[in-house]
């Protein structure tokens, strides 16, 4: 029997009970500590009441599971190219997806779903609300049926990642290849801040326990006194602090080299193919036009030695950040000419800084307020008020003022967006300058951001979305960054280069 | 080639968005808001009443209760009332501009080539009193998805009927 699916339709109707096991999902997962109290308070004289609340509650699942199911119903709007589904049971929504937006459309069958012997369908449409488009019980002929139907109409879907052959790769010419020397500099001159923190972490740890020592054993009949005077004690602390050093530069030297041992990118047809690894290969298809934002970035030593990571974002439909962070490419190690060559395949073309935005000097006072007279505030607070041993640790504020305003002050400086016609460039960090690169017709949405305390000075933040991530910039002249938008507005309506 | 031609463009020329009106939300709207936290409160004050008939040891603070409620009710209202007041849609030809917020005022603007799809929202309330919010999504991730809310239920549909004409036709005219 051939559907056309032109018509309003419900799911199979064994369909309830996936919609049931799902709503008692959602529902146990949501009330789980309410109900372990009343399992826990179970005694012999209302178990009756709990077994007729099971029963209710299971009842009142059972008719909300067949509300969803019955308002549940989808079709092929063949007239408008769209693929419909009306749900909800008070708050009614109607989900209308342009056929050819559909990037995906996936088959998949849960534990539940194989006892009843349906099937999920998913359509995936590179917008935000992925989990919203999902038919969750539907039979495997009908859902290849309508799969085809929905992708019927769209020429433009990407092939398959892995559609390439391995075999093929094996003979390509590697286009740019880390060698080990650029890995074993990246190691030794990445992740700093991980390193300071785990060695102030260390530091007041340690003079924590000295602390203790001095207090339980008094100064006057020190038993060790001979032994453990102040000189040692200086040469042990600062054999530590190096031996920490070296080690951190090691884990990091060693977490480089397994993670990018031997990386090479291949250019196949219109993709790169990225191969890395020591002990696992990953091979990873990169396609320009998924290409979102390209991030070049260095620190002071890593500008000395010519090295920089080169950071690829590319459109995704995750929804968690930390699902896109799993997506960014990282390649390691480039020098100038890599980085050129990479960028020029990326982008078509190298990105030059144009016109330049400065932050205004209010983000300095954002910065200070944030990171100084809050924390410091707490401090004093809790120390004053809570626990007066705090006071002991005074001797690390200083260390921490210097460095912060050390900070504050070189990410204030390095602020900067750069636009010009076909690249808009945003410049930041204290330490590790990065350079976040992205073209203009990239953009999804634009949204400016001003604090009624920001309006007297007339600044305010920019944000710009794109499927790979966003980019944001502020505080900055009001003024100029309307403008700004206006353009970037002006170039993604008029475009017709697609974003991806 | 010969036709081509690359003028710089003037940036100042260009359309702007500040200068656009604004039509602000249905006042309907503002009912449902008022709606929402009249429930809000009320389950509030019947907890507290609850709490004090019950415990003992919390009727010394029934006063305190009382006055943070309150407190905290007029600022609800007073926030209510400025982020009602700021809210704001227009659809230009090429681009929709949604703005809102009570401490930041937000604007944010998605053009029509990049919107992902549309849809139409009714709550319990606000189907009774006619209205529907209208939410556009982008690629670019929930956050830059806009919902505009307290708008007719048919304006709404007009608009979700205008915008997916606008996709499928810049579909169409990039092929």
């Amino acid at each position: 029997m051939q559907h056309s699916f032109g018509t309003p339709q419900r799911q199979s109707l064994v369909g309830v009970v996936v919609m049931f096991t799902d709503t008692l999902q959602s529902t146990l997962r949501k009330l789980w500590p309410l109900l372990l109290v009343m399992v826990l308070r179970i005694n012999e004289t209302n178990r009756l009441y709990i077994v007729l609340g099971v029963l209710g509650a299971a009842l009142l699942l059972a008719i909300v599971a067949y509300l969803k199911y019955y308002n549940f119903t989808f079709f092929l709007d063949e007239a408008n190219d769209e693929f419909v589904i009306r749900k909800g049971i008070l708050n009614k929504s109607r989900i209308a997806i342009p056929l050819d937006k559909i990037q995906k459309v996936n088959i998949n069958q849960s534990v539940i779903q194989k006892i009843i012997g349906v099937h999920e369908l998913e359509v995936d449409t590179a917008g935000s609300s992925k989990k919203e488009v999902a038919i969750k019980a539907i039979t495997h002929e009908n859902a290849l049926i309508l799969k085809k139907h929905l992708l019927e109409s769209d020429k433009s879907i990407p092939k398959d990642e892995f559609a390439i052959e391995k075999s093929t790769i094996e003979d390509e010419h590697p286009f740019i290849e880390i060698s080990f020397i650029s890995l074993l500099k990246t190691g030794i001159t990445s992740n700093y801040a991980r390193s300071f923190a785990l060695l102030f972490a260390f530091v007041i740890t340690v003079y924590q326990n000295i602390e203790e020592y001095i207090d339980i054993t008094g100064y006057d009949d020190n038993p060790f006194g001979e032994y453990i005077n102040a000189e040692v004690l200086l040469k042990f602390t600062i054999f530590i602090i190096l031996a920490i050093l070296v080690v951190t530069l090691l884990i990091n030297l060693t977490r480089t080299i397994v993670k990018y041992f031997n990386y090479k990118i291949t250019k196949q047809q219109n993709s790169l193919l990225l191969s890395h690894g020591l002990l696992t290969t990953h091979n990873t298809i990169l396609r320009p036009e998924r290409v979102q934002i390209v991030t070049v970035g260095r620190n002071y030593f890593q500008k000395k030695m010519d090295i920089q990571d080169v950071k690829i974002r590319q459109a995704s439909n995750q929804e968690s950040a930390k699902e896109q962070h799993k997506l960014i490419m990282e390649i390691p190690g480039c020098n100038e000419t890599e980085k050129d060559v990479l960028l020029n395949f990326l982008l078509n073309k190298m990105p030059e800084r144009g016109e330049m935005l400065k932050p205004s000097i209010r983000k300095v006072v954002v910065q200070v307020i944030k990171l100084l007279l809050i924390p410091l505030s707490i401090y004093f607070l809790t120390a004053h008020f809570l626990f007066k041993e705090l006071y002991d640790y005074m001797l690390f504020l200083p260390l921490y003022i210097f460095f912060v305003t050390i900070m504050i002050y070189f990410a204030y400086r390095n602020s900067r967006l750069f636009t010009n016609s076909e690249f808009i460039i945003k410049q930041s960090g204290a330490w590790d300058v990065d350079n976040d690169i992205l073209a203009p017709h990239k953009i999804q949405a634009v949204s400016l951001k001003q604090y009624f305390w920001h309006k007297r000075s007339d600044v305010g933040m920019v944000t710009l979305y794109t499927a790979g991530g966003m980019i944001r910039f502020g505080l900055a002249d009001y003024k100029k960054l309307k403008q700004l938008v206006n353009y970037w507005l002006y170039q993604v309506e008029t475009t017709s280069k697609n974003w991806m | 080639m010969e036709d081509y031609s690359n003028i710089p463009i003037d940036t100042l020329d260009l359309p702007r968005f500040e200068e656009v009106q604004l039509t602000p939300l249905r006042a309907g709207y503002y009912k449902i808001v008022l709606i929402n936290i009249a429930l809000f409160y009320l389950l509030l004050a019947i907890a507290i009443g609850i709490g004090i008939y019950y415990l003992d040891e919390a009727r010394p603070y029934l006063y305190t209760a009382i006055i943070i409620s309150v407190i905290m009710l007029v600022l609800t209202l007073v926030i209510s009332r400025i982020s009602f007041k700021n809210k704001g849609y227009a659809f230009r030809t090429h681009d929709v501009i949604y703005r809102s917020g009570a401490l930041a005022l937000t604007t944010t603007i998605i053009p029509y080539n990049r919107v992902q799809h549309v849809a139409v929202h009714e709550g319990f309330i606000s189907r009774k009193l006619g209205l529907a919010a209208v939410e556009v999504f982008t690629a670019g991730g929930n956050s830059s998805d806009v919902k505009i809310p307290g708008m007719d239920k048919q304006h709404a549909e007009k608009i979700k009927q205008l915008l997916m004409g606008k996709v499928l036709n810049e579909e169409t005219d990039a092929a």
